[in-house]
């Protein structure tokens, strides 16, 4: 650096000569006036070059979104899901939760019986960062491990943590006792 | 030297909207609501020719 300073010297110097230090002379790309080490990473047009290359990080990062949208609103709008059998209704008892996945075999889901005919199912990973929420019994709801996040087992609604998005809950059906899962609902906005 | 500092806040703007569009579509994603999600992600990406051309015209503004 200190070699550069020198060199700066210099060059200001035979400046100094041929412009007089009067004419402010056009360069965009200058260093004539450079006093310390990195001083062209602080200055404006600096700062101003890394906003817009964090623009253009944020523009390409929006790209999968996009992409994955556009897969979504092209293919058939209406998903469905094939039905499958997740239990016998009497295997499960009253307070227990089995896990399972739907609709794909990495979208864990729980199985809740929260009565003698009430059962609930929600995909279980955490709507916070996506940790596997799990059953309570001694607490009576759904808890998230990781933050302590909370979720009511009725309606999938986050009561406590940081989650703010309700699990995505798998809509069941009772068939000959056994519990079927026919689909996952949307989330409600 | 008295420079401007205008080209800096307007970029600053600039960054400010695209979190705000990045948050949105990926939220949006979330929802399904995959019309929002092209338009926010669209819009992303408008900001960044906007984002050069505040920059080209406010880079040698003293
Ligand atoms: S991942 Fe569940 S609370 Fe953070």
């Amino acid at each position: 650096m200190g070699e550069d300073i020198k060199n700066n010297k210099k060059a200001d110097i035979n400046r100094t000569k041929h412009n007089n230090d009067k004419i402010p002379f056009e360069e965009n790309n200058y260093t004539h006036n450079i006093r310390k080490a990195g001083e062209r990473r602080l200055d404006r047009r600096g700062f101003m070059k890394t906003m817009v290359g964090a623009a253009g990080i944020f523009a390409v990062s929006t790209l999968p979104w996009g992409a994955l949208a556009v897969k979504e609103l092209s293919g058939l709008g209406s998903k469905s899901h094939p039905k499958q059998k997740l239990a016998n209704a009497n295997d499960l008892k009253i307070g227990e939760a089995i896990e399972f996945a739907y609709p794909g075999e990495h979208d864990a889901a729980l199985l809740v019986r929260l009565g003698e005919n009430e059962y609930k199912a929600y995909q279980n990973a955490c709507t916070h960062l996506k940790c596997p929420v799990f059953w309570s019994k001694e607490e009576g709801r759904l808890v998230c491990p990781c933050h302590h996040g909370f979720f009511d087992v009725k309606t999938g609604k986050p009561t406590a943590g940081p989650p703010q998005r309700p699990l995505p809950e798998v809509v069941l059906s009772k068939e000959q006792g056994a519990i079927y899962a026919t689909g996952v609902k949307r989330y409600e906005t | 030297m008295k420079r401007s500092y205008r080209g800096v806040i307007l970029l600053c703007f600039v960054l400010l909207l695209n979190i705000i569009c990045t948050q949105q579509a990926v939220n949006s994603y979330f929802y399904e609501r995959y019309e929002r999600v092209v338009l926010f992600a669209v819009l992303n990406i408008v900001l960044f020719p906007i984002a050069i051309w505040i920059y080209f015209r406010e880079r040698d503004v003293k």
